[in-house]
């Protein structure tokens, strides 16, 4: 399954080897049983343990203060999450919703529904900020939970958040939380007569599964074949217009290209060529694919160009 | 608002992300479309290419030679089966980085889920990861903290089993109503395989817990460091670490070199691209157990550590990818599962829950896994609501929406299991609804 099977063999009989001598431990598996791997150093430990808890345990010497996770925030937050943590894009929003998780539309948030202050610690240092996560050092996730934290009306501006302090700051959804209580439904099996007939209505109805009407075989060669092929190999440069490809779905471009015959078009996505304005590699660089195939997503691209 | 009101507006929703869905993965549909009405099967049928295979002609691939071995040294379906794909719902997240695509349930068979098709949840993207590099820690409350290459993890025991994992959001944009087109998106955050690993309990007696541990920490190696804190009671029950999937190396989808399944439980405890676990005395209420995965109730109070997926059932035939093509005999299938252990029975219903009738098993019935089952039905070519009803073996009764909504509201997003109805048109197409 992986390489170095071989190293793999050998060491195993290495192991039994050793193990057969000392038969006891065969019969009373423990600790070190195996003695597979290498034991973890505390340095290595110290590199990966990156967990903290509500008590604080776990969190890494440091402080930062609401006024520099402002500036923080404004450069490798704001983008998505909005000036004011109110999110941007459909990217999650970080600040309000106070008093909305009863409403029929709950607005959750740090602010309104988190349970501890040392989720937003742990989680914006393991995994935040969103194209760079563990790219902040310990002072700058102080500065920034303490400034998320602010955005709540949580904290004021004057505050220093570090090590000893950050277990103390309460978020006031905490008591809020229960244990899971299912099983909490009752239903019968029920097998003649559960209902009135009369008492069955529609609450609510799906949208509709629409298809479009096209011959069988158009379709399969077009859409599955043609489909499949953009999909992996085409779509990376002519979705985006990367590198000058023409992008699929612009109308212009397209109809201009296929005025020099669809079987240059054909031919210059088989065998590349050098345009106007840059390089389409042979077939995509994908040398594994067929004439066919490359003929079935060049037509793919034109049919979505129309 | 008064009811009817409320009703209008969620159909006016409803048929606006309908709008958007449609829009947006109609072509998707394509060559299935094309075999939904009757007339194009008939069409079909006297298509050229397909006469010319048929009786009393030869067919051209009976007249030549195919292709050598080893044209795909590692086969792949046949292109004619390239609908079969996993899809995503734009709208559901702002990009496809941090995002989710389903299974593609309705062209599935038997229980087994094809290791391509099973349905994606990335938090930070697909890390491409070499097994050579990759190490799995294991440390916290005991006696001997270890580093253990892939290699090394592959010298244990390993054991074999089949069981589902699924997203506790599976069916969570279906609370306040019917919003999906299809069973792809009503139910396919879901998929069933026979996992091969160490059992956890393996490496912990390796490790030697010390008294105190209670909990575990697991966390995986790609950018958004997935972490999820998991009881030791379950971690000593029949946690796995898992490095193959139906026989295979994981998928990179997957968590390709090393994930965790914890069977029965929810997919986001199964950690992806392992590569930590710590044992503690306290679980760590980390942003995937407060923030998500927290089940808000109507009184305000939320559930936390809701980890069981409860019993769960949908028919697979018909639903609107596989509509009723002509009246008369259908074989109805779907698929029943639940966490708690084996399913005991399923019923099904075609008159929207009035009358119910036993269902066949048709594959083997394993614990925490899918169970296929079977049911002839006369279809007379009226409309019908066909439902499923699941039992698993502790005596739990899969609920309708109404018992589940008077649990629970409408806003607790995870852990939906109710009665799913496809309500079968007297064309033959079907859609999801929601009844009384
Ligand atoms: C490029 C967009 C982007 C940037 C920039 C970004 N985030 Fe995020 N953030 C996200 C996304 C996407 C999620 C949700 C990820 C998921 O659920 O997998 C998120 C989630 C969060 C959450 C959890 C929200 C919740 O309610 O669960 C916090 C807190 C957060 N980000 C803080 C930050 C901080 C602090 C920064 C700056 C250091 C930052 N983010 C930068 C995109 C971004
Ligand atoms: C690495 C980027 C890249 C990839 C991958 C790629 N293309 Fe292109 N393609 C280009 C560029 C750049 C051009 C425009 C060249 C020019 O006209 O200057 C282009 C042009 C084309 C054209 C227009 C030819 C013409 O005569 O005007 C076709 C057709 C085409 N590509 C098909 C494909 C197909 C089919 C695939 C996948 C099998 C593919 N491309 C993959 C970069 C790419």
């Amino acid at each position: 399954m992986f390489r170095s099977r071989k190293c793999n063999v050998l060491g195993a009989v290495t192991v039994l080897a050793s193990l057969s001598l000392a038969q006891s431990v065969w019969s009373e598996p423990g600790v070190g049983h195996y003695g597979y791997g290498q034991p973890a150093t505390e340095e290595q430990i110290a590199g990966w343990d990156i967990d903290v808890r509500p008590d604080g345990l776990g969190l890494p010497e440091g402080s930062g203060s609401v006024e520099d996770g402002e500036w923080i925030y404004e450069a490798k937050c704001a983008s998505c999450h909005g000036t004011f943590g109110e999110g941007v894009d459909g990217y999650p929003s970080l600040a309000g919703g106070e008093g909305s998780l009863t409403d029929g539309r709950p607005h959750k948030t740090v602010g309104s529904y988190w349970n501890h202050t040392s989720t937003v610690w742990d989680y914006i240092n393991r995994a935040m900020p969103y194209t760079a996560p563990r790219s902040l050092n310990p002072d700058e996730v102080y500065a920034l939970t303490a400034y998320v934290l602010f955005l709540n009306d949580l904290i004021d501006y004057d505050f220093v958040m570090d090590d000893s302090n950050l277990a103390e700051v309460r978020l006031p959804n905490e008591p809020n939380f229960i244990p899971d209580q299912r099983p909490d439904t009752n239903n019968e099996r029920c097998m003649s007569g559960c209902k009135d007939p009369a008492s069955v209505t529609l609450v609510s109805i799906g949208p509709e599964l629409v298809i479009e009407e096209q011959s069988i075989d158009a379709v399969i060669e077009v859409a599955a074949a043609g489909e499949a092929v953009y999909q992996q190999y085409c779509q990376l440069c002519h979705t985006s217009g990367l590198a000058g490809a023409p992008k699929i779905g612009d109308v212009v471009q397209w109809s201009t290209r296929l005025t020099k015959g669809i079987d240059t078009v054909y031919r210059h996505a088989i065998e590349g060529y050098q345009g106007e304005v840059g390089v389409m590699p042979a077939k995509g660089g994908f040398a594994q694919l067929t004439d066919d195939e490359v003929r079935a997503s060049v037509d793919y691209m034109v049919q979505e160009s129309q | 608002m008064n009811k009817q009101a409320e009703l209008d507006s969620l159909l006016q929703d409803v048929a606006k992300s309908g709008e958007n869905l449609t829009v947006s993965d109609r072509r998707a549909f394509l060559r299935k479309g094309a075999t939904f009405l009757g007339a194009a099967t008939a069409a079909a049928l006297s298509a050229p290419s397909v006469r010319a295979a048929m009786p009393p002609t030869e067919p051209a691939y009976g007249k030549s030679l195919g292709s050598p071995v080893l044209a795909n040294p590692y086969g792949m379906p046949s292109k004619y089966e390239a609908h079969v794909q996993r899809r995503t719902v734009e709208w559901l997240t702002p990009d496809r980085i941090s995002s989710i695509s389903f299974t593609p349930l309705a062209d599935l068979k038997g229980i087994i889920t094809p290791s391509g098709v099973m349905f994606e949840r990335y938090h930070s993207g697909l890390p491409e990861i070499n097994p050579q590099e990759h190490h799995l820690m294991i440390h916290g409350l005991v006696e001997r903290p270890i580093i253990l290459s892939m290699d090394d993890l592959m010298r244990f025991p390993s054991v074999s089993m089949t069981r589902f994992v699924e997203c506790p959001a599976n069916g969570g944009m279906e609370w306040r109503g019917a919003q999906m087109d299809r069973l792809q998106f009503t139910h396919g955050m879901l998929g069933c395989a026979e996992w091969t690993g160490v059992l956890l309990s393996t490496l912990l007696q390796e490790v030697g817990v010390k008294p105190e541990g209670k909990w575990i920490l697991a966390e995986g190696a790609d950018g958004s460091h997935m972490s999820r804190s998991i009881p030791l009671e379950k971690a000593l029950d029949d946690t796995l670490v898992v490095y193959a999937q139906n026989g295979e190396a994981l998928r990179p989808e997957q968590g390709y070199p090393v994930r965790l399944v914890n069977p029965g439980w929810e997919g986001n405890t199964c950690i992806k691209w392992l590569r930590r676990l710590e044992v503690g005395d306290a679980p760590w209420y980390h942003r995937e157990e407060t923030s998500k995965y927290t089940d808000l109730m109507p009184d305000g109070r939320s559930r936390e550590f809701t980890f069981v997926q409860e019993c769960n059932s949908v028919v697979t035939n018909p639903c609107p990818e596989n509509p009723m093509t002509r009246p008369g005999k259908i074989w109805v299938e779907g698929l029943a599962w639940s966490g708690r252990g084996k399913i005991k029975h399923v019923d099904v219903s075609f008159d929207g829950g009035v009358t119910w009738r036993q269902a066949r098993f048709t594959s083997e019935v394993f614990p925490r896994a899918l169970t296929r089952f079977g049911i002839d039905w006369e279809w007379n070519g009226q409309t019908a609501l066909v439902q499923s009803r699941a039992v698993d073996e502790t005596g739990y009764v899969q609920p309708t929406y109404a018992q589940l909504r008077a649990a629970r509201g409408e806003n607790s997003i995870y852990h939906k299991n109710a009665i799913h109805t496809w309500q079968v048109n007297k064309d033959g197409s079907v859609r999801n609804v929601q009844i009384s």
